[in-house]
């Protein structure tokens, strides 16, 4: 009644009824998870069903002849890393489940992995007598989803490792290192390439050296964190609109997630020696009155290039607001930067509705708190 | 006999591949001709071939050998091919020995075209420095492109205010208007998707990416009007979306700035144009700006297409007749023979002929007229105002006001008082 083929599905049902059990224990009664499972072992006790029904895999005892021929009595296929890999994958699991979702579900997905390639392979290999035909099927069968997910996952562990060690090393020297490590794998690489005859093996564990080294240093940046600057960046929003209150806050002075807003500013305003001016593209003296356009958003980066914190504040005319029971109220608009110390640098994005002429009252201008007689004109067309 | 019948389908059957194959060849070299010959198209005004500033030569300079060079080449890869398709076509002859390896040949094949494309590379790189440089601009002009139109603000600024009195911002569209033998440079962007600005008897083409200014040089060597085109897809009406430079004589650009600044004078009263303002400020001026247009109070009338427009602007109309296209310069403003007369003017006698702008008589009533009537259905513009959800409830274009024929007339009568 249980063949060969039928064991492994009613292992795993089993294993599947006996989870829904434990889940509902302990998720206090919540069934979503054992109601997933007892779905599983189902599936799994029916294919067991079926596999024990058209006795796939099974020989009698009895049938010398088919004993000879058939493949499920062949010799073992020799040792196989699955169920180690399998029980690790559940160990994983077990991990996740006390201490965090993640790495449960690193740990579900490593398992239905390393169990999927077991069963395929335990299915191949018993596939035929012929061992070079059992590999081969084993191929057809698995190597369409193999290759692609093992490149993507070759490609993720790189491309992250790459990142942690860039946001780990300083903004300077990072540009350094790489230009040399690229150098050296050129070099490398073309050294290799002219060489006759060299042996896949070769070539393969200097591959592998090289992945394992990225990798290592990799976790290791990411454990060691992200460079200073960044990690005092990320803890305030530089690049929305600042509301204009009191509070004094943090600059940043070289925050690296603005670096596409700071790549195309409208306009940089420097406060130099208690003065105000801006630069801006095309322009090659500095200038005490700027342009701007009107229902585009803008990035206007402030400067400071004097002594003390300060902030820059750009008014560019007023809403009234109605506050109901006809009661009104003319708000400024305005787009502030946060108290910038010497040294520093912070932009604003703004989109400025209105013309500038449209609040006579109200002039559109540049100012920086703290200084007085020095402010730019901004006139929106 | 029927050795005899079989030798004839033996011989039929070579001989009807061969008239197909002779077919097809003269079917192909026919094909050629007649895209080749179509090419040549007479008064092509965004012809790259004829520079009309020192940018566009830079380019033209180095094109030309280019494609000489490269012409050659081709020439002689596709002589080569068909000789070799021809002179070695399978005859039924035995398969000649096949050879692998021959060092010298593979290196001359290697060098020669690295030294080509050496002579290419060099030249190259130093016109796009050249075409980069901006240290020596005179003029600085604001571009922004949206859907689907060009906006031009020169701002009250620098140079522009010091040597050419700009003293107030000026806001155009569609005909970027230029002093000639000026370095211009023109800031470039977009207020919604990725355009890209050219003129090709001018310069060459540059982005206008959302968020990003990217700097662009022109100059004009003589007066004249020169056509460009949008040449990055960006939507419905990518194809409408045009733009012209207009390069005038110091003294008429002197003049056209003098005019752009002149202050609004209102029409007079009783008049159709007077009728038509009113018209003008409550259908129009939601999201049209005319500066000078004020409201009953005295207070500036300003208009508020970020409320109802995705990109948040419409073209600014205060001095329309001044400029001789609309509609993202997709229709001319002048009937065609006035058109004529303008664009096809010598480099004396354009500035004088541009600055009268657009006069009753030369007034092209049908497009101006169609477009009031029904702007989307002249343009593609998502204006639907019932199938407003997926962009928050504003248009992409202009819609259709539903103005009536009345309405059109005192509009088209104010309009034209516009310069």
């Amino acid at each position: 009644m249980i063949t060969t083929s039928s064991k492994l599905f009613y292992g795993l049902g089993t294993l599947s009824f006996v989870g829904a059990f434990v889940w509902v224990i302990a998720h206090d009664g919540s069934s979503l998870g054992s109601v997933a499972l007892i779905f599983l072992a189902i599936s799994l006790m029916f294919l067991g069903g079926i596999a024990s029904y058209v006795r796939d895999g099974h020989v009698l005892s009895t049938d010398t002849a088919a004993h000879a021929s058939a493949p499920a009595a062949q010799g073992s296929a020799g040792n196989s890393w699955w169920p180690l890999a399998s029980a690790f994958s559940l160990g994983v699991v077990v991990v996740g489940l006390i201490s965090s979702p993640g790495i449960f579900k690193i740990g579900i997905a490593l398992s239905i992995a390393m169990f999927g390639e077991w069963m395929i392979s335990n299915w191949s290999d018993r596939a035929s007598a012929n061992a070079a035909y059992n590999e081969k099927v084993r191929g057809w069968v698995v190597h369409p989803l193999e290759i692609p997910v093992g490149g993507a996952l070759l490609i993720a562990v790189i491309v992250l490792s790459f990142s942690r060690i860039m946001l780990s090393v300083a903004s300077e020297s990072g540009p350094i290192i790489f230009a040399i490590v690229g150098t050296l794998i050129l070099i490398g690489g073309s050294l290799v390439s002219v060489r006759r005859g060299v042996s896949k093996r070769l070539v393969g564990g200097i591959c592998a050296v090289a992945i394992v080294a990225l990798t290592g240093v990799g976790l290791a940046a990411a454990l060691s964190g992200e460079r200073q600057e960044l990690t005092d960046a990320s803890k305030y929003d530089h690049y929305a609109v600042h509301p204009c209150g009191e509070e004094a806050e943090e600059y940043d002075a070289s925050a690296s997630r603005g670096v596409s807003a700071k790549s195309s500013i409208a306009a940089t305003v420097i406060l130099k020696d208690g003065k105000l001016y801006a630069e801006m593209d095309g322009f090659p003296e500095p200038l005490t009155a700027i342009t701007l356009q009107r229902s585009y958003n803008l990035t206007i980066l402030f400067r400071n290039e004097s002594a003390g914190e300060h902030r820059m504040i750009l008014n560019y005319g007023s809403v009234v607001e109605d506050l109901g029971g006809g009661v009104k109220r003319d708000s400024k608009l305005q787009a502030c930067t946060a108290l910038i110390g010497e040294g520093g640098q912070q932009a604003v994005q703004v989109r400025i509705p209105k013309p500038s002429y449209a609040n006579p009252l109200s002039p559109y201008n540049i100012v920086v708190s703290g200084i007085e007689d020095s402010s730019i004109e901004v006139s929106v067309p | 006999m029927s050795t005899v019948g079989s030798m004839k389908e033996r011989v039929s059957e070579p001989m009807k591949n061969l008239r197909r194959r002779r077919t097809a060849v003269k079917a192909s070299l026919a094909v050629s001709a007649l895209t080749f010959l179509a090419s040549c198209a007479k008064d092509a005004p965004q012809d790259t071939w004829q520079p009309a500033g020192p940018n566009a030569e830079r380019i033209d300079n180095l094109q030309r050998p280019v494609f000489y060079v490269a012409g050659v080449v081709g020439v002689i890869v596709f002589v080569a091919v068909g000789w070799v398709i021809w002179r070695y076509r399978d005859r039924g002859q035995a398969i000649p020995e096949q050879t692998h390896g021959k060092p010298v040949v593979e290196i001359v094949l290697t060098v020669i075209p690295v030294l080509i494309l050496l002579g290419v590379a060099i030249p190259t790189a130093g016109t796009i420095f050249k075409l980069a440089k901006t240290s020596d601009t005179e003029m600085t002009i604001n571009v922004t492109g949206q859907q689907w139109w060009w906006e031009y603000d020169y701002p009250a600024v620098g140079s522009n205010a010091e040597q050419y009195g700009i003293t107030a911002p000026i806001v155009t569209s569609g005909q970027l208007v230029i002093p000639e033998n000026t370095k211009v440079l023109l800031r470039v962007t977009s207020r919604d998707v990725i355009h890209s600005y050219w003129i090709p008897k001018l310069n060459g083409k540059k982005d206008s990416v959302p968020g990003r200014v990217h700097l662009l040089r022109l100059e004009g060597a003589k007066p004249g009007i020169y056509a460009g085109q949008c040449t990055e897809f960006c939507g419905l009406s990518h194809s409408y979306m045009r733009m012209e430079a207009v390069v005038l004589s110091r003294a008429d650009y002197d003049a056209w700035i003098a005019n752009q600044l002149e202050a609004y004078t209102s029409p007079e009263a009783g008049t159709l144009a007077a009728e038509g303002e009113g018209v003008f400020i409550q259908q129009c001026s939601r999201c049209h700006q005319v500066n000078g247009l004020l409201n009953t109070d005295g207070t500036p009338i300003i208009s508020a297409p970020d409320q109802y427009l995705v990109s948040g602007a419409a073209p600014n109309l205060t001095n329309l007749m001044t400029r001789n296209t609309f509609a993202g310069a997709s229709w001319d403003l002048l009937t065609p023979e006035c058109r004529g007369d303008v664009w096809k003017s010598d480099s004396a006698t354009f500035g004088a002929k541009y600055l009268k702008g657009v006069t009753t008589d030369c007034l092209n009533q049908k497009d101006l007229r169609e477009w009031l009537r029904n702007a989307p259905l002249k343009k593609p513009m998502y204006a639907n105002p019932e199938n407003l959800a997926p962009t928050g409830g504003k248009y992409r274009g202009m819609p259709a006001l539903g103005l009536t024929e009345d309405q059109i007339n005192v509009i088209v009568a104010y309009l034209l008082e516009r310069k």
